[in-house]
């Protein structure tokens, strides 16, 4: 294999994130007030690298021997990826003082965590999507347990530790009978083998083992149970990047698997699977959810119901259902990010609990705060003009353009029940009195604000010319 | 076509004005009442320009030529290549004689609820920007041509009307607002899916040759247009119009509110303050009908034709149940409420006739009662005002100290009732004569007509208990009317009075399009194609 | 019979016995010891594969450092509430049986399946090559030399991480 100045020139936003990971630990080792530094580094650093990504987005490459590719839809996972850790960045500078937990390591673990899931969205070798995946898992193990003095956290991190590395073994297995069934790790001559022969059963059982791993990665149904309790243990902007970014990470890795099925003989091989999974998790995250009393307990149910809908785009194993996913992810990153930003204003330090009750007069108390937390249930709910509406959308035209009307159909009866625990949110905060009790002090952080409010932004953006992000999606 | 961009005006006018109140500092609330009052009655100003120039002799319904002040630019529009081929979704407006009486009843009940809701009290800018939001959302909802314009438009209406009946509201507003919310949203869900269906069903082709999926709601209505293979495609043999028909129906019921999907609307009622109420009877449930007719009727005439025995059958029962229970309310404004469920039954009656003379009947049906509903929650709010009550049985005698008042009253309940030489009679007897017409029908239309016995029993029984008899000694010192509530309820009076002498002033509006509407539904060949096929 | 089976009979009869012993062995000491001899006869197996340099990771790393940790572990904390593991709960041994039942079948799949199909066939001075450490370093440091990099990070990320959950002082 020879290796140009090309290769290591495509892989530019990689070196970039990791330059930026050494010279954050270099600064961390010598400086012991640092972290504020490390906290605009780091937001600077992913912007650069989020807009450098979307000016190269053409430049569809394969590089080191075809490890990995760049452009194109890596780009925008990219994208997605860096402007989301932005945020999260932002998010993250007042509350980590506020949860006690005001360390330069945070963020060197967030952007090693970034780099973990760029790997993971570029790789065309399944070795690259393990290195990928394991350098982001145990990034997240450790930013979750961050709380070394709260037992929740300790908990949620001890918790996802556990299971996590019990659904690696899974995907490793997975790896390891793809492996043995096709004789090679790459992802293209793996599918190019498969159309020139008949496919073994144990390829089957692999690409199984391999999907319900990443299942667990992004909160489907049956692999959903550590969902709720990292949530909820995990200090929040820990929270915002795990349940978003960290999703469309393991979403890159399932859409892998996925586009080469596109085009081919039989694309939809796995439908069933997905179908069944996606009408799960749709069904028991939005059902579930109706009962929480926790604001953060609730956004995970509903993460499990999103993830739902997102595999409703697997199912239909057309180009529109990966475009629809691509964009459905950007979406509900960005109202994720935002909601949970609020949050992290919101809730008290120590053991307050974020209960929903707690948000009753919020518009009296906070007209802004409320009115963007209103707005950003408005796009979790897949109301119209807004962001996560497009997401929806995409989505179910691509289930029916597949043939596949029932699924569409209960997504849509889903998201009409989700509608009311998201709406529940906007009578406490309206509707309701402000409890004088309610003891619950709003942080007062322009980051954060700053923040949330782009966030915004690009949600009413996508919502209403979702056109201009589409159109970047599809040009590949 | 005029190149003056009149529907988009009437349309966004409400936005601008939403703009100007959202910059005003909140201390100015008669500055920012001043702003509404403007934009509404600019809005009124527009529609009777659009009025003027309305060409009679031109029918719309399915010909995009005989559209009038069309406006058609493409709004989110890419050739993707090979992942999406082109997706094209127009900003398409355009009024036939269908919509134009709905966008004058549209921009007259706004106007009037703009006057009704100068005693608004609680954070009056966040009032006034919602109700404007309304505003828009309605009118667009009425001159989308294009299905997607129009999904948006429905559901950006559903967002301020949560807000409006859930924070302005009464003790329960909570739950009426949540369950209003629901229901309709999840009416729309059902109508997302049969939109985004027909998207995949329907080819338009561009000039230069290049087919395309297209949202356009005319080109749905040509069965030539459809796509060999989509699953809402006539020419597919395994197709879903059956249960695409039944979605969008439901979707659309719900907001009518059809029995059984009625239950939102007395709870919503109820709780919503009087201008709220206006807007929701005046014009929100014609949304409903409205789409029923545009969407169902044309775009699956031969399903219409199969399913009309039902749609008059919950007619049927709308009239009847809803009378019923209209009798046994104790609240003047769930009685109103419930009356509106039976009114609307009306109009799924005429519709369900599908002749001319029934369908026109239903749309008159739906501006008269448009008007004669607002003008009794108008009534209502008048005397809760004044009291903070609205208990039938507190009340009585009323006649005795409010003159004025009382006769504005007896004109809307006399105009409810049906009593010849108001507008109510008018669209009631076409809506009879038409569907006593089909053989089919008939008997349910002859159950339906004891709703007009029914309706005068509840109606006259409720004059009888607030307004006739001996002056509840608690009300001595009510005072009549003021200017503001005369100029609230004087144009809808006149306008009660004109069409139930001249029904003819709106009925020539429709004329055309509603011949054009049952030659569409009656005669469009969707189960030929079909049958050649197998 | 070669040399060759019954050197893969011998180590893979003593792979499979002392796993068993490892879970019912009520000591845990015993049971890392057993993980040890466990370990140790996998890379016999690796040896017959002609994966050399497999096996001497697999006895530096994983019998060596790993289990050498693993006792340390052990003698430290004297779990007495480990033993209780599955007593106190019988829906987990339940669901660890069933996990078993299914990966035995599934071996016992792949091992008929791979009787019948033959598998795919290289020349053994091929199979001998693959073994060596020269030819494992060259294919690390060409074909592989991304991962190899990008592990480097990975590796960097995890000493931070455990540096931060065990050592960390918070005032």
């Amino acid at each position: 294999m020879n290796l140009t100045s090309t290769d290591y020139l495509n892989i530019l936003p990689l070196l970039l994130v990791g330059a930026g990971i050494l010279i954050s630990l270099t600064v961390e080792m010598y400086s012991k007030k640092s972290v504020g530094f490390l906290s605009w580094f780091s937001f600077l650093l992913h912007l650069l690298v989020a807009y450098y990504s979307l000016y190269t987005v053409n430049n569809v490459s394969s590089v080191f021997g075809g490890m990995m590719g760049t452009g194109g839809t890596v780009n925008i996972f990219y994208f997605i990826f860096n402007f989301g850790a932005a945020i999260v960045a932002l998010l993250s500078m007042d509350y980590i003082k506020k949860a006690e937990i005001y360390f330069g390591e945070y963020y060197i673990l967030l952007q090693s965590a970034v780099l973990g899931m760029m790997l993971m969205a570029s790789a065309t070798d399944l070795v690259m999507v393990f290195i990928g995946l394991e350098l982001m898992s145990i990034c997240f193990y450790v930013l979750a347990g961050f709380q070394r003095k709260n037992v929740r956290s300790n908990e949620a991190s001890l918790k996802y530790f556990l299971l996590g590395s019990f659904t690696t073994g899974f995907i490793v297995y997975g790896m390891a009978l793809i492996y043995g069934a096709s004789g090679s790790l790459n992802i293209q001559s793996i599918f190019s083998m498969l159309s020139a022969e008949s496919t073994p059963i144990l390829f089957y059982v692999g690409t199984l083992l391999f999907i319900i791993g990443f299942c667990f990665k992004i909160a489907a149904f049956p692999f959903h149970m550590w969902v709720p309790d990292v949530y909820q243990g995990a200090p929040t902007s820990v929270t915002a990047m795990m349940s978003t970014i960290g999703k469309a990470a393991a979403f890159s890795a399932l859409l892998l698997i996925m586009l080469p099925l596109i085009g081919s003989k039989n694309p939809q091989t796995f439908t069933p699977l997905f179908t069944v999974l996606s009408a799960a998790s749709m069904i028991f995250g939005s059902i579930v959810a109706l009962a929480q009393t926790d604001i953060k307990r609730m956004l995970a149910y509903s993460s499990i119901a999103h993830a739902g809908y997102m595999l409703i785009g697997l199912a239909a194993a057309n180009d529109t259902g990966a475009s629809g996913i691509v964009f459905y992810l950007a979406a509900y990153a960005f109202m994720n990010l935002g909601a949970f930003g609020i949050v992290s204003l919101i809730e008290g330090n120590g053991d307050t609990e974020g209960t929903i009750e707690s948000y009753a007069g919020l518009s009296d108390r906070n007209p802004l705060l409320a009115g963007l937390l209103a707005l950003f249930m408005f796009t979790l709910s897949g109301l119209p003009p807004f962001a996560g509406f497009f997401g929806k959308y995409y989505v179910f035209i691509a289930s029916l353009e597949a043939g596949n009307v029932w699924i569409a159909v209960l997504g849509a009866l889903s998201s009409a029940i989700s509608a009311y625990f998201y709406l529940r949110i906007i009578v406490v905060m309206y509707f309701r009195k402000s409890d004088v009790a309610s003891d619950n002090i709003i942080t007062e952080s322009h980051t954060s604000l700053l923040g949330i409010v782009i966030s915004a932004i690009l949600v009413i953006m996508m919502g209403l010319t979702p056109g201009s992000i589409v159109r970047l999606i599809n040009s590949f | 076509m005029s190149s003056f961009p009149m529907l988009t005006l009437l349309t966004f006018l409400p936005i601008i004005g939403m703009v100007i109140v959202m910059m005003l500092p909140k201390e100015k609330r008669s500055l920012i009442k001043i702003t509404t009052l403007v934009a509404t009655g600019l809005q009124v100003v527009l529609a009777g320009f659009m009025w003027a120039g309305f060409n009679y002799s031109q029918a719309g319904i399915n010909n995009p030529a005989t559209f009038q002040f069309v406006e058609r630019i493409p709004w989110i529009t890419f050739d993707s290549g090979s992942w999406l081929g082109m997706i094209k979704i127009d900003y398409f407006l355009g009024v036939d004689g269908l919509s134009a009486p709905m966008v004058l009843l549209t921009a007259l009940i706004s106007f009037i609820a703009a006057i009704s809701s100068w005693n608004i009290e609680r954070s009056v800018k966040g009032y006034f920007a919602l109700f404007l939001l309304l505003d828009t959302g309605m009118m667009g909802t009425f001159l989308a041509l294009d299905f997607f314009l129009f999904y948006v438009f429905w559901e950006i209406m559903l967002l301020p009307m949560y807000f409006l009946i859930g924070i302005w509201g009464g003790p329960r507003k909570e739950y009426a607002a949540i369950k209003f919310f629901i229901y309709t949203l999840f009416g729309s869900v059902f109508i997302l899916l049969v939109m985004i269906g027909l998207y995949l069903s329907v080819n338009e082709v561009t000039g230069e040759g290049a087919t395309f999926h297209t949202f356009n709601i005319l080109s749905m209505m040509n069965p030539s247009n459809y796509t060999q293979d989509g699953i809402l495609s006539p020419f597919n043999p395994d197709n879903l119009r059956f249960i695409a028909f039944i979605g969008l129906f439901v979707g659309f019921a719900i907001k009518i509110p059809m029995f059984p999907f009625h239950t939102w609307l007395p709870d919503a009622h109820v709780e919503a303050p009087t201008p709220i109420s206006v807007i929701l009877a005046g014009v929100l449930l014609k949304l409903g009908a409205y789409g029923i007719i545009r969407f169902n009727y044309s775009i699956f005439p031969e399903i219409t034709r199969e399913l009309v025995w039902w749609i008059a059958l919950f007619g049927m029962i709308n009239i009847i149940y809803g009378a019923f229970c209209a009798m046994a309310q104790k609240d003047f404004k769930k009685l109103i409420a419930y009356s509106s469920v039976s009114h609307m039954g009306y109009v799924l009656l005429g519709m369900a006739s599908l002749n001319e003379v029934g369908l026109g009947g239903a749309v008159l049906q739906m501006f008269n009662h448009g008007t004669i509903t607002a003008m009794l929650f108008l009534l209502v709010g008048v005397v809760y005002d004044r009291t903070h009550t609205r208990g039938l049985n507190d009340f009585g005698g009323l006649a005795n100290n409010l003159p004025v008042y009382t006769g504005f009253a007896i004109v809307a309940f006399f105009a409810a009732i049906g009593l010849p030489g108001l507008s109510g009679f008018i669209s009631e007897s076409f809506v009879f004569l038409g569907a006593f017409k089909v053989e089919s029908i008939r008997l349910l239309t002859i159950i339906s007509a004891a709703g007009i016995v029914l309706g005068a029993g509840y109606m006259l029984w409720t004059m009888q208990r607030v307004y006739l008899g001996k002056l509840n000694e608690k009300w001595t010192d009510l005072k009549d009317l003021d200017f503001r509530e005369y100029t609230m309820l004087v144009p809808l009076a006149v306008i009660v009075f004109l069409l139930g002498i001249f029904p003819s002033i709106m009925l020539d509006l429709m004329n055309t399009s509603i011949n054009e509407l049952v030659n569409q539904v009656t005669k469009t060949d969707f189960h030929s194609i079909m049958s050649g096929m197998k | 019979m070669s040399l060759e089976t019954i050197l893969f009979y011998f180590f893979a009869s003593i792979c499979a016995v002392t796993s068993v012993l490892v879970v019912v062995r009520r000591e845990p000491v015993f049971s890392a010891l057993f993980l040890v001899l466990n370990f140790a006869s996998l890379a016999g197996i690796y040896v017959t594969l002609y994966a050399q340099f497999i096996a001497v990771v697999q006895v530096i790393v994983y019998a060596g450092a790993i289990m050498v940790l693993f006792l340390f572990v052990i003698m430290l904390l004297r779990p007495e509430k480990e033993k209780s593991i599955f007593s106190g709960n019988p829906t987990l041994q339940k669901l660890s049986i069933g996990v078993g039942v299914l990966v035995f079948f599934q071996l016992i799949y792949i091992i008929i399946a791979g009787t019948i199909s033959s598998g795919k066939s290289v020349a053994a001075e091929q199979r001998i090559r693959t073994g060596e450490v020269e030819f494992i370093g060259r294919e690390l440091i060409t074909n592989y030399l991304l991962p190899f990099e990008s592990i480097a990070f990975l590796l960097l990320a995890a000493t931070i991480g455990a540096l931060v959950i065990s050592k960390k002082k918070f005032e």
